[in-house]
């Protein structure tokens, strides 16, 4: 049965060829597009990692700072003075402008034994682990006696310490950058710092000391939950009396959040869409083309249903046919798709690859299923009189 | 001869009316979605309100300094003291448009937050571009020179700051604590223009950064405009000749690397070119093979219907052989038919994208922006058409003049 399928469709290979190519670039197209949605839904299932609800930022630029450290910390510290002061502010805190959604980076290079890593590096102070509400996995966040340490103490995320130490115990471990030891005593949860739908990357957070708030220009402030809308624009003219000369911005978290996330989400609309209409292209002319195919077989139709085939075979037997035309397509497009777990292009992991061929596999599997039914039908209810009287 | 192929043409349309619907929507939405990528990219880089000099204008986004001993390298916008001692004085610009690029600020009215975007401006920056106001006028030399603390709004902010109907000249609005004197009101500029998107310009002599500072890099970009189009290499050229005499240099760097650039050319450089490359050629070629890519899938498609109806008309085309006609007029006559019949497909997919196009206009999903089906956009659309219909005529085209008379005959 099986041989003389195949039989069938190598007679007409040459009209063959065209839809089995069609089926292939349907197949990586889908692949494609299942691979980003695979990819955006794993990201998305991951906790959040923290807590930025009622958290804003202050952007201030241009500030004119006073020139000597001792100075720059009365200054700074009169900045947190004043926020706390104000009823509605729960905490402050000092942060470098890679702060969660923004669109600043910071990237440096870690070496352990000789290997190397890229690795985020957030500047942060003591009280930023309990101001975002973090989750420690082991050992323990900064506390105020870590400062004047030696070697620097450092926190790292779970990604950083995954990429580096494996299953491995990372706490009390010496990392190297720049020369400078940093000695790790705590792992803290991931934060989803790009959005819902992205990977967090590797990072590590590092204590900030009096040098750093010379260059500071980021302040994250807790607010209470039910801070009305005039509190936001007190707290503008308060940074304003404060922060002399400054160009000032407060924005909200959530709203950092939403604008990355609509960042991410816009181009995966805009792909769906696309491919969506590429398949409903693809299937209404593949479903055409089958059409078209059996009014052409007619005469062989009818003589198989003379000789004792009855119309569910006919029908199972095109719908066969149809379904080997696409395992042919399948395989050659799996032999490509495969390559990119194996090759790692676009540093995603292997499994959403493979989850993605799966799931294109069978939609391509019921694409032409649903369109070879209909023609299967009209082909079964030939009447083998009819059709070789027309011979 | 191609009347005959069109009435050809035609009569096949209305044959199989479902083969039919299947190309044209094939044809149709292929080319929609081909047609508004076009015209959201020229949106982005043909000049357009207020930006409509940027053909003789090249621009200077930023500095690259490097400390060629050591390895590091420092890219940023330049400083005003770098625009303004080194080139102003060149020779060929006309005028030179000074700006900072835009950085957020706050401002409040009733307990409502309005985001701000603030540009500091010299004078010629409103020479150069050619921004429509609704009230008042730009601010010039002379508040420049006093370092008055005045503003040119855009629309919106002061729709949002005073209300709709009434004047904003002469007011006073407040942003980080100071009181700015509103002297103009422009139209909304979309933030797909990011060297002169604002809501708000300020003279460059009331920047709170200090532009006295004789550094090089700091947080100004320059729009250098030619008196006409032709001057423009000239400008190029005179001010890579410039480049080498510009010292000295920030502390710790020997080498400074910066290019007078055409407006596309700024990003293309930073995205995929170099210091010698502009990444133009680069950017154009990977967005015709997208679009080939992305045409590839309907053009199998379009290849495999037009071999069903071909075969089809098998007994045509074998008459049409036993009197004589040769396998090239054939191919000729079926491609030609084949492109007409894109271009239905076509015409129908102008009407679409028309229709998508005012969809995304008053949908405002790009604020401020609006796309337009230009001359541009209808010329790339046409040789689209023209692509795919040769691409996926040529095949069965040459399948069909293959067949044997006989057998073409036999077939009906």
């Amino acid at each position: 049965m099986l041989t003389h399928l195949f039989k069938l469709i190598w007679n007409k290979k040459k009209q063959n060829f065209l839809m089995i190519t069609e089926m292939f670039v349907s197949f990586l197209v889908i692949f494609a597009v299942f691979s980003m949605l695979v990819y955006k839904y794993n990201n998305y299932k991951v906790p959040v990692g923290f807590d930025f609800k009622d958290v804003w930022v202050v952007n201030y630029n241009d500030a004119i700072k006073p020139v000597d450290a001792d100075s720059v910390a009365l200054y700074m510290n009169n900045i947190r003075q004043s926020l706390k002061s104000l009823p509605g502010v729960v905490d402050v805190s000092f942060a470098s402008g890679n702060v969660p959604f923004s669109f600043n980076t910071n990237n440096t290079e870690l070496n352990n034994n000789g290997k190397k890593y890229r690795s985020n590096i957030f500047t942060v102070e003591a009280n930023y682990a309990s101001l975002f509400k973090n989750k420690m996995i082991e050992g323990r966040w900064y506390d105020k006696s870590d400062i004047p340490a030696k070697p620097f103490p450092i926190v790292i995320n779970q990604t950083l310490k995954r990429e580096i130490f494996g299953n491995e115990n990372a706490l009390g471990k010496t990392i190297i950058q720049d020369k400078e030891k940093l000695k790790i005593i705590g792992v803290v949860a991931d934060m989803k710092d790009r959005g819902e739908y992205e990977t967090p990357e590797a990072g590590y957070f590092n204590l900030a000391d009096t040098g750093a708030y010379k260059w500071n220009s980021t302040i994250l402030v807790r607010v209470q939950p039910d801070v009305d809308a005039a509190f936001e624009a007190k707290l503008f003219k308060t940074l304003n009396n404060v922060i002399y000369n400054a160009n000032i911005e407060i924005e909200h978290f959530d709203d950092k959040e939403e604008r990355k996330n609509k960042i991410s989400l816009v181009p995966l609309i805009i792909l769906v869409v696309v491919a969506g209409f590429l398949i409903i292209n693809v299937a209404l002319g593949l479903f055409g083309v089958l059409w078209y195919n059996i009014s052409k077989r007619r005469g062989e139709i009818g003589l198989r249903r003379a000789i004792g085939a009855s119309g569910n075979m006919i029908a199972k037997q095109l719908i066969a046919e149809a379904l080997i035309l696409s395992t042919l397509s399948l395989l050659l497009g799996s032999f490509f798709a495969i390559q990119f777990p194996l090759m790692n292009v676009f540093d995603m992991p292997s499994q959403v690859y493979y989850t993605a061929m799966l799931l294109a596999i069978i939609f391509i599997y019921l694409l032409v299923l649903v369109c070879a039914l209909y023609p299967g039908k009209q082909a079964a209810a030939i009447m083998p009189a009819v059709a070789l009287h027309e011979d | 001869m191609l009347k005959n192929y069109f009435i050809i043409a035609i009569a096949v349309l209305k044959r199989r009316k479902f083969f039919t619907f299947i190309s044209l929507f094939g044809i149709s939405f292929t080319l929609t979605i081909l047609m508004v990528v076009t015209a959201f990219i020229n949106h982005v880089i043909s000049p357009d309100y207020p930006e409509i000099n940027r053909s003789k204008s090249l621009y200077v986004a930023f500095l690259r300094q490097e400390n060629t001993k050591e390895g590091w390298a420092n890219q940023s916008p330049g400083s005003y003291y770098y625009f303004d001692h080194y080139v102003n004085k060149m020779k060929t610009p006309d005028k030179v448009a000074i700006s900072t690029l835009f950085a957020a600020s706050n401002t409040y009215v009733n307990n409502k937050k309005i985001l701000v975007n603030l540009k500091y401006t010299n004078a010629d920056y409103w020479k150069v571009l050619e921004y429509h106001f609704s009230e008042g006028k730009a601010f010039g030399e002379r508040e420049i020179g006093n370092s008055e603390k005045v503003a040119v709004i855009s629309e919106q902010t002061k729709e949002q700051y005073f209300g709709k109907d009434v004047n904003a000249v002469g007011k006073y609005i407040e942003t980080d604590n100071i009181q700015y004197r509103v002297v103009g009101v422009v139209q909304n500029v979309p933030m797909t223009m990011p060297y002169i998107y604002a809501d708000m310009y300020l003279p460059y002599t009331v920047s709170k950064a200090g532009y006295q500072s004789t550094e090089l890099t700091g947080n100004y970009i320059g729009i250098l405009m030619a008196k006409s189009e032709s001057d423009v290499p000239k400008m190029a050229q005179e001010y890579e000749a410039l480049v080498p005499k510009v010292s000295p240099l920030n502390k710790g760097f020997d080498v400074l690397e910066t290019q007078a650039d055409p407006y596309l050319a700024t990003f293309t450089r930073q995205m995929m070119g170099s210091n010698n490359d502009s990444g133009v050629a680069s950017f154009v070629l990977i967005v015709s093979l997208l679009a080939l890519l992305f045409m590839l899938l309907p053009t199998l498609n379009l290849i495999n219907i037009n071999i069903s109806r071909i075969m089809e008309r098998s007994s045509e085309i074998g008459v049409r052989k036993a009197f004589g006609a040769s396998a090239s007029t054939l191919v000729y006559q079926f491609i030609v038919e084949n492109v007409i019949f894109t271009f239905i497909g076509g015409a129908i997919g102008v009407l679409l994208s028309y229709i998508a196009i005012s969809t995304i206009n008053s949908s405002n999903l790009i604020e401020h922006a609006q796309l337009k089906m230009d001359t541009n956009v209808l010329i790339i659309s046409f040789f689209a058409c023209l692509v795919f219909g040769l691409l996926s005529g040529v095949y069965p085209a040459w399948r069909m003049s293959k067949l044997h008379v006989v057998n073409a005959l036999k077939a009906s």
